[in-house]
């Protein structure tokens, strides 16, 4: 063995993980996302927006609850870090300059309709021929072939169709969905775990790749083990109440919502029992002592309607005289997993995301505001997350990008003037 | 498809030659290690009999009978990997431990953070024996911090991520995902996407570094818009069902038979004429009350239960089918029977793979979903490791141990 071998310590540099990687990010639906973690290690991503804005500037909500394509803080959020230039993609001149552009690019990440951008002569096959480094990355519904390709498809319908939202909700009424296009964002999660293991493949051996990713396929891979529990057990897995049985679920608490795991079975919780029980004890509840009898052990109990109403009775008027934050110190005190529902405003008061220093601030130009928002995902210590600018205004980067492809200024205006940029 | 156990692997894949030593178990830390299986890296996954992978005792279990290695949620997460069982808490364990990382790339692990420090096994210890390590730690709240040392489960990381709480409908408690979302996609997509960005600056600079992913930190930054709607407008979000802005309706719909469910999303008043035809235009619905998009969503309760009526008699696919072919958003509420056995797109992308493993026989595994063209590999290969099947496996390859060695180890509680 040669453990004496080595000497240093942890390194120490304060670098950028992706430097030099440049990324055009056509806008759409998709691609947000992916483009921001990109963006968020120091790759150079251009946002490609039509002349008349990117959609993702119509959502709300809007800095003051004033729409205005300036305003909308889903885009100062997925787009911060990035440039912008217009350009028309339809406009056979436009799809000239994208070609230009697209040369001197690493990775280019779209998620128009399978086949529109070969339509435009813009896609992977057109691109490579002459750039066969390229990482042409295409992020859609279903994939870039296959039966339902031609589908329309919201976030809703992908989440329907990947399985997750029959998981979703309450057993007595329609399956309700998880919160925020969770759909689109896992498909630009994967997205980006895709153009990253072709960047590493490209800058290895000179070929890129063009990556194929299926949002409704992303969907399927948040379904837990419910595949399993189908092929494994013949069982299909369905959403399950608030609280399947005593001790594990969501409660109501005197300012909110916990969320609470103290039961015998599922993964490692039979250790949780017992110091929950012992918490009500020494809050002085009423009835507690009982909950320490063998049968509280037993999920074919603690699953019956009779116990669930048992442990209600001794636990909810102990929950109700304390606060998710009172119950929360507690139950690390007694080491089960017991955690509040964060609302949005609990998570800026929280010591530990403070500690972290998670939230950052981003200049808003347009407002001459200040936006407080999520950080880093992670943290690399070499190489650390940072936010270099804020979402960039329509075509804010144009007489700054363009010329360098060679366009001069006058053609820009030209181009401008012909509604090209 | 098929696949033999002993593939070989594709020259084409993307990570072929890098080694993790990986010290994950049940959630995020086993995902984030299969994604990079799955793209070639060579993942040992170090476990012990002595303290099991707690999934290796979760449902559900092949013919429903218990036992370590036959549980599906493990197999899921594990397919790939080598399993090599080594007892980190005997006092012989860390120096072979150490051995696996000197030859190894990236050492990934989720335990509660102090524990790889506590067995001798931190960052800086990693750095004295392969200085240019990446060190991936996954945890709830990251490794330092008042509330680092609390453990949870991918559904706490939801609660104290606000997801849980923006999602269900109004008027009642927070239903969540119904999973524990945070540890399926959003940690082990953001953990593996750092592990790479961390590999290229490695082989740009020669130098490793250390990653600290906090579960909720990696979920909260998916619920962005949430939080600036907070910090700029003071407007604290609360849940809204299926409801969508800008879409209307947008809703689950019964259909016919038990439990069957259709979404429906209208986006424009194009596809709104498109649904009502398809409805057959009952007149509740074509009244001037919901001509515009703005008076759907002013009465969207009313509309919801409308359109439920009209759906309810209606074969769910069939009626898909048909609303797609008018160009509108609709897709079946599938289980995930119907995913495995009646969906076509994920049939034709290859999405379930029956690999035979040892134990379990033939059984089920999900590809990534993306596919890195133009020649997309074989990205499932190995089945779930048997706990301690590849021990003599690594020892000889990796470690450079003799049988006689490995026997004595195991004799003496260290591989095992």
């Amino acid at each position: 063995m040669e453990l004496s071998r080595a000497k240093a310590g942890p390194p120490q540099d304060r670098g950028v993980a992706l430097e030099g990687i440049r990324v055009l990010e056509v806008a759409g639906t998709f691609g947000a996302y992916a483009g921001r973690l990109f963006a968020g290690l120091g790759a150079d991503v251009v946002l490609v927006e039509p002349p008349c804005g990117a959609t993702a500037r119509t959502a709300g909500p809007f800095v003051g609850d004033a729409p205005a394509p300036e305003n909308s803080l889903t885009f100062a959020y997925l787009h911060a870090g990035k440039r912008s230039v217009t350009l028309d993609l339809e406009n056979p001149e436009g799809q000239q300059v994208f070609r230009r552009l697209a040369a001197a690019m690493d990775v280019i990440i779209e998620g128009e309709p399978a086949g529109v951008m070969a339509s435009r002569h813009l896609g992977y096959e057109d691109l490579s021929a002459a750039h066969p480094s390229l990482v042409y990355t295409s992020i859609t519904p279903f994939g870039q072939t296959g039966p339902c390709v031609g589908y329309q498809a919201t976030d809703l319908v992908l989440l329907a169709l990947g399985g997750l939202l029959y998981l979703g909700g309450y057993p007595d009424s329609e399956p309700v969905r998880v919160y925020g296009d969770q759909a689109i964002l896992a498909a630009d999660q994967y997205a980006a775990v895709g153009t990253m293991l072709s960047i590493l493949g490209a800058e290895a051996n000179g070929r890129g790749r063009h990556v194929d990713v299926a949002a409704q396929e992303c969907v399927a891979m948040a379904i837990e083990n419910a595949a399993q529990y189908f092929e494994l057990e013949g069982h299909v897995r369905r959403r399950v109440p608030p609280r399947p049985e005593a001790g594990r679920g969501v409660y109501e608490c005197r300012d909110g919502y916990i969320h609470m795991m103290a039961v015998p079975r599922g993964v490692g919780a039979a250790r949780y029992w017992q110091p929950m029980v012992q918490m009500l004890i020494d809050g002085g509840s009423e009835g507690a002592e009982e909950l320490l009898k063998p049968q509280w052990l037993t999920a074919e109990w603690t699953a019956t309607e009779e116990a669930k109403a048992a442990f209600d009775e001794v636990f909810m008027p102990f929950a109700m005289r304390h606060t998710k934050a009172q119950l929360y110190e507690a139950a690390q005190e007694y080491h089960f997993p017991l955690c509040p529902l964060s609302t949005p405003a609990d998570l800026l008061q929280s010591p530990q995301l403070k500690h972290r220093d998670y939230f950052i601030d981003v200049p808003h130009p347009a407002s001459g505001r200040s936006l407080k928002m999520p950080g880093a995902p992670f943290k690399l210590d070499a190489t650390p997350w940072r936010v270099q600018r804020p979402a960039p205004m329509l075509g804010e980067h144009n007489r700054e990008i363009y010329p360098p492809f060679g366009f001069s200024l006058d053609e820009v205006e030209d181009l401008a003037a012909k509604g090209v940029i | 498809m098929v696949l033999s156990q002993h593939a070989v692997d594709d020259p084409n894949l993307p990570l072929r030659g890098v080694r993790v030593a990986d010290f994950g178990w049940i959630g995020v830390g086993s995902y984030t290690t299969k994604l990079l299986a799955d793209h070639g890296a060579e993942v040992t996954k170090i476990e012990t009999s002595t303290y099991l992978d707690s999934l290796r005792n979760a449902a559900p279990f092949k013919d429903g009978i218990k036992g370590i290695n036959r549980s599906g949620y493990f197999a899921e997460r594990n397919a790939n990997k080598r399993s090599l069982t080594l007892n980190l808490k005997h006092p012989s364990a860390r120096s072979l431990a150490l051995r696996l990382i000197a030859g190894s790339d990236v050492v990934a692990n989720n335990f509660t953070p102090g524990t790889m420090e506590r067995l001798g096994l931190g960052y800086e210890d990693v750095c004295q024996v392969r200085p240019d390590i990446i060190y991936i730690s996954m945890s709830m709240h990251g490794s330092d911090g008042p509330e680092s040392r609390q453990s949870g489960y991918g559904l706490t990381v939801a609660a104290a991520s606000a997801l849980y709480y923006l999602s269900g409908t109004p008027g009642r408690e927070p239903s969540g995902s119904g999973t524990n979302y945070p540890d399926h996609i959003p940690s082990p997509c953001h953990a593996a996407f750092a592990v790479l960005a961390a590999l290229r600056h490695r082989s740009r600079t020669g130098r490793g570094q250390r990653i600290d992913l906090a579960e909720t930190e990696s979920t909260i930054a998916l619920i962005g818009p949430a939080v600036l709607d907070f910090t700029v407008n003071g407007c604290v979000q609360i849940r809204s069902g299926n409801k969508v802005k800008g879409a209307a309706p947008s809703g689950v719909y019964p259909c016919l038979g038990e439990d069957r469910w259709i979404a429906i999303t209208i986006v424009d008043d194009e596809s709104w004429r498109a649904l009502l035809d398809e409805l057959g235009s009952p007149e509740a619905l074509t009244s001037a009350a919901f001509a515009s998009s703005v008076s759907r969503q002013d009465h969207e309760d009313e509309l919801n239960r409308l359109i439920a009526s009209r759906t309810r008699g209606r074969d769910a696919y069939d009626l898909m089918e048909r609303l797609q072919a008018r160009g509108v958003a609709a897709g079946v509420v599938q289980t995930a029977e119907d995913l495995i056995v009646r969906d076509c797109q994920l049939k034709h992308r290859n999405h379930w793979i029956w690999l035979d493993h040892p134990e379990m026989g033939r059984s089920i595994y999900s590809a990534q979903p993306i596919r890195l063209g133009p020649r997309p590999q074989e990205t499932l290969r190995k089945p779930a490791p048997l706990l301690g099947q590849h021990t003599r496996e690594v020892c000889a390859d990796l470690l450079g141990l003799g049988e006689s060695e490995v026997d004595q180890l195991i004799n003496d509680g260290v591989l095992i």
